[in-house]
């Protein structure tokens, strides 16, 4: 399965090899995802397998409606699988837990609290007291840069600061796993990078396991130690990498060649199953 | 971590507060005129001192006899009874019914919107009732009930209940999904996620109902003090009505329109502080 690596700036690597799937951290076996039923029914996703291993950071690309939020929203356990199934370390997921924290695109933090007690929810949800949720609440809002704005709430912050407030609600509760559905898909680019960096920066300090929902090849490529590449509906795998430049010091990394030629291989990948994206769409009126 | 980049510090509105206030001065003063023009065509058609009145005092006393008949009743009182006496008891046959809507229809609301199975239980009676004229039930609750208090708070409540709790099952249903789903991921139970989360969101649309119900209570109030009453300022009007006392008349409607207002005002004072972040989402 592996293509010439020493032409190409990214390798293809097959994500459920019997090593890796020994070793995963979270597995999908087989999962298939089928809204409604009868002739209205979608097929969202079909057999997907995926291994991903501790400290990897998957990233996920394909056309709009290719099932990629389907798939997180499975391994939330916001969604059942209709068949196949999701396991971490082992067990099978079957409803949300707090050992995977999930960041939204936007809109999922709690308006009417303060940024301190959004970030203190998961661990007073979790049975820690009073004194204790605020102390750890305040050390990530510390970790996102937010020292100072503990007592804002939501709508008085910017776009970037609130997603910062997710990340660090999510983190508050020390997941081993972290669901990212298109976090910073709504920010303007400038935003968008600097945190970017920032993950980036957490990632490789306190080496979770990541599995990350986007529709930028380039965020892909900047993040990732993989790159999962689907179809247009029904949602299967069209090609897996490991990409390279998630271990690279440069943050300006995104303007070598190497990478743009990265970007180019994705792009003509993902170009195919967009236009087929595209066709569903409108054959469906 | 660096610290936050600068240049996305706080949320700053779009508009500068210059332009602001001089906008809200001049919707200030635009309203002042309104109320003074209203005011001017009442003291036209009632005659001024050097104009005759357009129509008979009997018909539509002027400003003034109105305001001087508000400090006559407040010193003799209507009908045995102080004004105010009146006035509270028209505020406590809504009040009664008002908290009892809100104690018990809002979390009937709740549980509809939280529950199929409870709203295909509750949501009949509550669909059925809703476009029967509740004063049409006056006459039946007064057999039912008799002619005491009761019939006329159980008419005031037959037509807030469906309001306020059906505004709190949809404000509950349109909770984002995201939100819910958040709360769970982040380990809370299902208590938690309705005191923390469902509750809270809620609460803006639930207000929305309890304001547009204060309304529809002072409405209910003349109806309910049509019947076999002998006080509340609905009834001192009524009553007044068949003397052609058309001040008194007056001076209980407008009593009745402060009554509305008040309460109103008193309930966006709530709200503002109880639910600041309404509206406020991006």
């Amino acid at each position: 399965m592996v293509v010439d690596s020493t032409a190409r700036a990214i390798a293809a690597v097959q994500l459920d090899t019997p090593e890796r799937c020994a070793n995963a951290k979270v597995l999908f076996s087989g999962v298939s995802k089928c809204f409604g039923d009868g002739a209205g029914a979608v097929q969202a996703l079909e057999r997907m397998d995926i291994a991903i291993e501790k400290r990897d950071f998957l990233c996920v690309v394909g056309p709009s409606g290719c099932g990629k939020s389907t798939l997180l929203n499975i391994l939330a356990g916001f969604e059942a699988p209709s068949s196949g199934q999701v396991t971490l370390d082992g067990r099978a997921v079957a409803a949300p837990g707090a050992e995977r924290g999930v960041v939204f695109q936007q809109g999922a933090l709690f308006t009417w609290m303060s940024v301190l007690d959004n970030v203190a929810f998961g661990p007073l949800a979790r049975g820690k007291s009073n004194a204790d949720a605020r102390e750890i609440a305040g050390e990530y809002i510390n970790l996102v840069g937010l020292s100072g704005f503990a007592e804002r709430y939501p709508y008085e912050l910017s776009g970037g600061m609130q997603q910062r407030v997710g990340i660090a609600r999510a983190l508050a509760n020390e997941p081993e796993v972290l669901l990212m559905d298109e976090p910073f898909a709504a920010l303007d680019q400038q935003t968008r990078e600097l945190l970017q960096e920032e993950i980036k920066t957490i990632w490789q300090r306190t080496g979770k396991t990541i599995l990350w929902i986007t529709h930028s090849i380039e965020e892909a490529l900047f993040l990732a130690t993989h790159v999962l590449v689907m179809t247009a509906r029904p949602g299967r795998i069209k090609a897996s990498f490991a990409s390279p430049f998630s271990r690279d010091p440069d943050p300006l990394v995104t303007t070598t060649p190497a990478f743009a030629e990265a970007k180019r291989e994705i792009l003509r990948l993902l170009r195919d199953e967009s236009i087929a994206a595209q066709r569903q769409e409108s054959s469906r009126g | 971590m660096a610290e936050a980049d600068t240049q996305e510090l706080a949320y700053t509105p779009a508009r500068s507060k210059l332009p602001r206030t001089s906008e809200s001065a001049r919707v200030r003063v635009l309203t002042a005129l309104s109320f003074a023009g209203m005011l001017a065509v009442w003291i036209v058609i009632t005659g001024t001192p050097v104009t005759p009145p357009l129509v008979d005092p009997v018909f539509l006393p002027s400003p003034l006899s109105v305001v001087q008949t508000f400090m006559k009743l407040m010193r003799t009182g209507y009908q045995g009874e102080t004004v105010l006496h009146h006035l509270l008891m028209s505020l406590m046959r809504f009040g009664i019914a008002f908290t009892f809507c809100i104690v018990a229809g809002v979390p009937v609301g709740l549980l509809m919107g939280m529950s199929r199975n409870v709203q295909a239980l509750l949501d009949p009676p509550i669909e059925i009732t809703r476009p029967i004229p509740k004063l049409a039930l006056l006459p039946l609750f007064i057999i039912w009930f008799g002619i005491g208090e009761l019939s006329k708070t159980i008419v005031i409540i037959t037509a807030l209940f469906p309001m306020i709790s059906i505004s709190a099952m949809q404000a509950v249903r349109g909770v984002s999904q995201r939100k819910i789903q958040a709360a769970y991921s982040l380990g809370a139970s299902r208590w938690i996620v309705f005191r923390r989360v469902l509750l809270p969101a809620s609460l803006p649309g639930i207000f929305t109902g309890i304001r547009v119900s204060i309304g529809i209570g002072v409405t209910m109030l003349v109806g309910a003090e049509m019947i076999a009453t002998s006080d509340g300022i609905a009834w001192m009007a009524l009553s007044a009505a068949d003397f052609l006392l058309t001040d008194v008349v007056l001076v209980g409607v407008l009593l009745m329109a402060a009554l509305g207002y008040g309460l109103d005002l008193l309930a966006r004072l709530i709200e503002r502080r109880l639910v600041h972040w309404s509206g406020k989402e991006n």
